[in-house]
């Protein structure tokens, strides 16, 4: 059998995983980012907001999330949450899917609350100003003034932030959740005979995750063209 | 310091793993440093095909997650060839023979490989912080350079190059710290760095709890040192407005 023919043998397996399970591969692999990106950015929402709180308590707090989140390596957070957090010894008991979800929920929203908070920072106070002298609440100049600046002022950023836990979702081989890395790694098997798909299987699932980021990023640069936000970092374009 | 769960032999383990993690971060710090230096140069350049070479690796590099070049450079690619090819072309050749003599110890394919996947991956998005950081500089002071008659390369090396490190110094750090967190990917192709050594433990004395927070411990100080470590090597941003946070 030639790679060509291997890899189309296991092209469906790679986009939706093993036939007869539950669907994985690609397909579990971007469900799996997609989740973990939302909840994500609601955590990051409020602990970036915490972030660029007056109080300096709360800065603390935010600042100590933050940390504990991005200090650890996603691998070893992966193991954490599945054997310490949520071991037999604490009665959680999770399955590789909560953890791998509960990992990567907690590792995306630490990057994001960064982005968010630098957002919120770079709002211009006069903007603020404006709202409250116009006579809004404090909530509602967050909601509606700064945390609407902030994001938009933000997206590029935030996208950055969703194609890298797409491509981090890869780590999730060591748990065996049955997303694309592990799927590629299942379809090699272990026998000797396969050593000569390794190559051509492993480019072909590098491409595969390439096209997808690539894909996002124009998605995102298209869409931003579109709707023209303040386009804050500029390209000068230098040749020499 | 003994206690049950943390014997002797496993220190010793978790020791050694420590000291090749540190080995692996700094390694592939510098190769990528170098090589991002190298290929921004590459994607400033005036001709077109350089510029496409420089382009396509970035997009390759950034876009395949570490882990798949970390795997395909240490276990995909020898196993392309047949045994004897293999042999000779990875694991017995002039270049093995010479680090093993320079080092006085048997370095592995497999940690080879994980380096070059690091390496690879770090390095295109250190070019793209390096491109933001060269961003900013004022296109006079490019041409005044210019003018003065500095050619392409002195420019770049002189003016742009120093220009993009510091401005963009905050992210290359944030990147590099990464890169350190990245190493533990090492791990999957049996590279005995801390995590692997970690895992070692946890399968040889069922202790996970304990040896899985010491871990989580330990890289909280390895990643915060490297970052306090950076702040240092790294020429910082001068003007304040450089400084967000």
């Amino acid at each position: 059998m030639s790679a060509v023919d291997f890899l189309w043998r296991n092209l469906p397996n790679f986009l939706l995983g093993f036939p007869g399970q539950r669907p994985g591969g690609l397909l579990l692999s971007l469900w799996l980012a997609a989740i973990a990106i939302t909840l994500g950015f609601i955590i990051a929402v409020w602990v970036g907001s915490l972030g660029a709180s007056r109080w300096w308590i709360l800065r603390r707090l935010a600042a100590a999330y933050v940390a504990i989140f991005r200090g650890l390596p996603l691998l070893l957070l992966l193991l954490v949450i599945h054997q310490v957090v949520g071991g037999k010894r604490t009665g959680l008991d999770f399955s590789p899917m909560t953890s791998s979800l509960v990992a990567l929920t907690l590792y995306t929203s630490a990057y994001q609350a960064e982005v968010i908070r630098a957002g919120l920072m770079a709002v211009p106070i006069e903007l603020v100003e404006t709202a409250r002298s116009m006579g809004s609440g404090s909530w509602r100049v967050f909601l509606r003034v700064r945390l609407r600046y902030a994001l938009r002022l933000m997206l590029p950023a935030l996208i950055n932030e969703m194609i890298t836990l797409f491509k981090d979702s890869s780590v999730l081989l060591i748990l065996g959740v049955g997303e694309l890395m592990t799927v590629a790694r299942a379809s090699l098997g272990s026998s000797v005979h396969n050593s000569v798909y390794w190559l051509p299987t492993y480019l072909f699932v590098g491409v595969l995750y390439a096209l997808v980021a690539l894909g996002i990023s124009r998605l995102a640069a298209h869409w931003e063209r579109k709707r023209q936000p303040a386009g804050l970092i500029r390209h000068l374009g230098l040749q020499l | 310091m003994t206690t049950d769960w943390l014997t002797p032999d496993t220190r010793d383990l978790l020791v050694a793993g420590v000291k090749v993690t540190l080995a692996l971060t700094v390694i592939t710090s510098v190769l990528a440093f170098a090589l991002a230096l190298f290929i921004c140069r590459l994607r400033l350049s005036a001709v077109a095909f350089w510029r496409g070479v420089a382009a396509t690796y970035i997009e390759l590099c950034r876009n395949i997650p570490a882990l798949v070049w970390v795997i395909f450079f240490a276990y995909a690619l020898p196993n392309a060839f047949d045994l004897d090819t293999r042999r000779m072309l990875f694991f017995r050749n002039g270049v093995m023979e010479f680090l093993r003599q320079e080092t006085g110890v048997l370095i592995p394919y497999y940690l080879i490989g994980a380096v070059l996947g690091l390496t690879l991956n770090t390095s295109a998005y250190l070019v793209e912080l390096l491109r933001a950081g060269i961003g900013t500089l004022k296109q006079e002071h490019l041409e005044s350079a210019r003018t003065l008659g500095a050619t392409p390369n002195a420019a770049f090396q002189r003016l742009l190059m120093p220009h993009g490190i510091r401005a963009a110094a905050p992210g290359i750090m944030t990147r590099l710290v990464h890169n350190m967190k990245n190493t533990a990917l090492a791990s999957f192709v049996a590279v005995p760095e801390f995590f692997k050594a970690v895992q070692t433990s946890i399968s040889r004395s069922f202790y996970a709890i304990e040896l899985l927070v010491l871990a989580s411990v330990v890289y909280w100080i390895l990643t915060w040192g490297f970052a306090v470590l950076l702040r240092r090597v790294l020429p910082q941003p001068r003007s304040a407005s450089w400084m967000v946070r």
